[in-house]
């Protein structure tokens, strides 16, 4: 079987600082392996190991991607080997755009059985880019997954639904989101950091791709800070928990708020 | 400008907040049905003006749906196209931006046209900025559903034939959790990883009823603890609520949880730490041990 997991090189929105005008500077932010993407490496990793396929592991970005440390990275998350399209004209691309770069990719690796993503992005957090690439694939996309086994083309897929969980059965090819539990990842050790460095890695030309141009523009046309509620940030003192609370629910009464 | 709107529903037909949106543009609304007819009859009641429906599902979910309401929607080129923020509603969503090559906006807060093309108001990042993006061409937007929208005028559901792709429902499994739904409680307390076992739970439902309030729950509570059902997790990929009243109990207040809990009208936190970012964004802050305040303030409201 053979296993894309498309992964993110992104940075925690926490670390980043947002200007008075709503602009974001992201550089002192560091980038990482996107938070929930190990759950996928691993379920991937699993499931290679069963059934004796091969994991590739797929990022699409600006040049940052494919530098050294993201690459090592990457490859010690236990792919056998790496696909990374990194262009600097995909600086702010939104689900869409990536979607159909990632997809491209799917389709220059070829004979694909499966491609898994994290639950999403720590940067975007959409959960948007699996259903769109599975849409330029022409493949359904499952989500909230929490467990895969199978062959190809006889994957049994189980998946978290409001009302508990359902088992699917699914005969062609498939993008999957793993839910944020499915699997707790192997922390990689030096070994695994080592071994990284000597697994192939293939840049692909963002140019060299056929990617379908999208239907329209989209420009930010404006940035702001979020409005926040002002709050009253009122310290009760707590030493004596009983007056403490009857302190609280006097003022919540006496702000209606009770 | 006005424009012409598709909603797709993949067997949930609470898109009240969806309706609305697309009828403040002015232009048709038609909404494209996956799931049992008894959804597609309630959606041709809600004041909408065209339903297409793709036959009775049986055990093949609405994933296995996606080119086929990708390929109807795309045909009758929608200026916009709306999904509800649920997990199978975005596959149909995105197959559908895929199809247009549309790009896709979620966490937004406004949508009006103009001469230049659709104007949105988004939240990025999780929450730490906003962005308003200028959009020519069909757009996709992923909207909170909202209620079940009352029934009016109705119109007849159109049904279309479709060959769905290769998945089957083999088993359903419930949960062990009880349902809720964290939108419509007026008071909320949440619990973070301040409480230290899954026993000392029955401390915060002993509070929760005495304030007639939802049980809700900080990430790690939900997914890795386990201790209590994801549809009470309130953060960024999660539930964002506002309530009249919450209580953030143990819980830091870190950026991914507060922006799912903004919105409320009144904040109470607890925390041991007096550093904890939750007290910026708080109304009321009792530094303090939760297991000596939750059990006094539980007594105090009764």
């Amino acid at each position: 079987m053979k296993i894309v997991v498309a992964y993110k090189w992104a940075s925690n929105p926490q670390d980043a600082t947002v200007g008075a005008q709503g602009t974001v500077d992201w550089s002192r932010a560091k980038p990482g392996f996107s938070e929930y993407d190990p759950v996928a490496a691993e379920l991937a990793r699993r499931l290679a190991d069963a059934t004796g396929g091969e994991v590739i592991g797929l990022t699409v970005g600006t040049k940052r991607v494919d530098a050294t440390l993201a690459r090592k990275a990457a490859l010690s998350r236990g792919f056998d080997r790496a696909v990374i399209v990194a262009d600097d004209s995909l600086e702010g691309a939104g689900s869409t755009q990536l979607a159909a770069v990632l997809a491209a990719a799917v389709r220059h690796i070829g004979d694909v059985d499966l491609v898994i993503t994290g639950d999403s992005s720590v940067d975007v957090g959409s959960k948007m880019v699996p259903t769109v690439l599975a849409g330029q694939l022409g493949w359904p996309a499952v989500a909230e997954v929490i467990s895969i086994t199978g062959q190809a083309g006889a994957l049994r897929v189980e998946r978290a639904v409001p009302t508990g969980t359902q088992v699917l059965e699914i005969t062609g090819p498939v993008v999957l989101a793993a839910s944020t539990d499915a699997a707790v990842a192997r922390v990689p050790g030096m070994k695994d950091i080592l071994a990284a460095g000597k697994k192939p890695v293939e840049s692909l030309d963002l140019a060299a791709l056929d990617i379908p141009a999208a239907a329209g523009t989209t420009t930010v046309t404006g940035t702001s800070r979020p409005d926040l509620l002002t709050r009253k940030g009122q310290m009760i003192d707590a030493s004596d928990p009983a007056a403490a609370a009857a302190e609280l629910v006097a003022a919540l009464r006496g702000a209606g708020a009770l | 400008m006005s424009v012409n709107t598709w909603i797709i529903v993949a067997g949930d037909p609470a898109i009240g907040n969806l309706i609305d949106t697309a009828r403040s543009l002015g232009g048709s609304v038609s909404v494209a049905v996956v799931g049992p007819r008894a959804v597609a009859d309630t959606v041709a009641a809600a004041g909408v003006d065209k339903v297409v429906w793709f036959g009775e599902p049986g055990a093949v979910p609405a994933e296995a749906y996606a080119t086929v309401v990708a390929d109807a929607v795309a045909a009758a080129t929608p200026g916009l196209v709306l999904a509800a923020n649920r997990a199978s509603d975005r596959v149909l969503l995105g197959a559908t931006a895929a199809r247009l090559q549309a790009p896709v906006l979620a966490a937004v807060s406004s949508i009006t046209a103009d001469g230049a093309g659709l104007v949105a108001n988004c939240s990025v990042f999780g929450g730490i900025a906003e962005e308003t993006v200028t959009v020519t061409g069909p757009l996709a937007l992923l909207l909170e559903g909202g209620p079940v929208p009352a029934a009016s005028t109705t119109v007849p559901v159109e049904e279309l034939p479709a060959t769905p792709l290769g998945i089957t429902v083999v088993e359903t499994k419930p949960s062990s959790f009880e349902q809720v739904d964290l939108g419509a409680a007026p008071r909320v307390v949440g619990i973070g990883r301040g409480l230290k076992t899954q026993e000392d739970l029955a401390l915060i439902n002993a509070l929760a009823d005495a304030a007639k309030a939802e049980v809700a729950c900080s990430r790690p509570v939900a997914e890795g603890l386990d201790w209590l059902g994801k549809d009470r997790y309130i953060g960024v990929s999660g539930a964002h609520i506002t309530p009249d009243l919450y209580f953030a109990i143990g819980i830091s207040g870190q950026l991914q949880h507060m922006v799912g809990v903004r919105g409320a009208k009144t904040i109470v936190a607890i925390n041991t730490d007096p550093n904890a970012p939750v007290f910026k964004e708080a109304d009321y802050c009792l530094v303090g041990d939760l297991y000596a305040l939750v059990p006094a303030l539980t007594a105090a409201l009764k």
